[in-house]
């Protein structure tokens, strides 16, 4: 214990060697992505308890608009950046326990935190001190998945593959990537613009 | 200055953050935001990794999305200073005092508790909002289109069972 600053220290750089090793952009890069990462979030306001917490209450509809809106776009532009040779599928393995079960944790969470652990940091950068409370949780959830990660991967259940919705069509995906984009851009603009306001955020225009 | 820009600039813009993080030119990988939470996990209880698979297993998205939070938190920060000047400290947000209570050890406990879930739940999962439903849904994934699905749900019914219908104010 007596060497923990030095140990933390160590970690700390570690992370940035780590990160410039890689093949995933330099520590610079990241660190730029980040920064406009949550200056987006911030910008549109959607980090605020008032939008996600609102938006299990269907009182507030700006995060699922941004959100449909963000991987409609992306969508279709990801599928013709990887036919150009730009950029390739990274897709998560389908578990259906730790889907299924997380998701419910996850989505039982987000209402209640009226964070997400993306919108989070925005909002602790900004002063809430709840969040900050809820960030030591978070830490500690992190903590104890890592301690019994053996125990989690039994709940998680069998990796039954990395299958994209695209992959069911041979001669067609791109039309597929398409439409799948069209429809959730048209999701998001048909979703009716209801906004819940915080009153005490002077830094709130409307 | 601009504070504060519509959900369709929003959207514009974190799709072409996507897809400049996919992209080859970019970082060519996904945006992810909750492997983070376990990395630092393991930095501040300095927890060994020969030990701990988990964190062999998560040690390069864990500091590429350690790396990149500190952007977040940097950006976030100087624009909360010095453009949106939405920097405060603040305990109970304003929408939970109008549909939940005015008891700031009620926000506290629920904020750590639900921090605390909300980590496991996308551990378990394998993702959150940003690594499933954005950069997972686009990529047509299968296992973040159930992700989606099923947050959407549980989200939902906690939002109707756990909040008030009615503003008290």
């Amino acid at each position: 214990m007596y060497d923990k600053d030095s140990n933390m220290l160590d970690r700390v750089l570690s992370m940035f060697q780590t990160v410039q090793d890689e093949s995933h952009g330099s520590v610079i890069l990241v660190f730029i992505i980040g920064i406009f990462f949550g200056s987006i979030i911030q910008y549109a306001k959607v980090h605020k308890f008032e939008k996600i917490a609102g938006f299990a209450m269907l009182k507030d509809t700006v995060v699922p608009k941004m959100l449909f809106l963000a991987i409609g776009i992306t969508s279709i532009g990801l599928f013709f950046m990887i036919q150009f040779g730009w950029a390739s599928y990274h897709i998560k393995p389908i578990m259906l326990g730790g889907l299924i079960l997380g998701g419910i944790i996850f989505g039982v969470s987000m209402a209640i935190f009226g964070k997400c652990p993306g919108t989070g940091p925005v909002s602790v950068a900004e002063g809430r001190v709840d969040i900050m409370v809820g960030a030591i949780g978070g830490i500690l959830g992190g903590l104890v998945f890592t301690v019994y990660y053996d125990k989690f991967q039994l709940i998680m259940g069998t990796n039954l593959g990395k299958i994209s919705l695209t992959s069911y069509f041979e001669d067609t995906q791109g039309f597929v990537a398409l439409i799948f984009g069209i429809i959730l851009i048209a999701i998001s603009i048909a979703i009716p613009l209801i906004e819940e306001i915080d009153e005490d955020d002077i830094g709130y225009q409307k | 200055m601009i504070k504060k820009i519509p959900w369709w600039v929003g959207g514009l813009l974190m799709a072409l953050l996507l897809l400049f993080s996919f992209s080859i030119f970019g970082a060519d990988r996904p945006i992810g935001a909750s492997t983070y939470v376990p990395y630092f996990a393991g930095m501040i209880f300095d927890l060994d990794p020969e030990k701990y698979v988990y964190l062999t297993k998560i040690n390069q998205p864990g500091s590429w999305e350690g790396v990149m939070l500190l952007g977040v938190l940097f950006g976030a920060f100087f624009n909360a200073i010095f453009i949106t000047k939405t920097f405060r400290l603040t305990i109970v947000p304003a929408a939970w005092k109008k549909y939940k209570n005015n008891s700031v050890a009620s926000r506290l406990i629920w904020s750590f508790v639900s921090g605390f879930f909300l980590i496991i739940g996308a551990r378990l999962a394998g993702g959150c909002t940003s690594g499933h439903f954005m950069s997972g849904m686009s990529q047509t994934a299968i296992s973040s289109i159930i992700f989606g699905v099923v947050v959407m749900i549980a989200l939902f019914i906690t939002g109707k069972l756990f909040y008030k219908d009615n503003a008290d104010v």
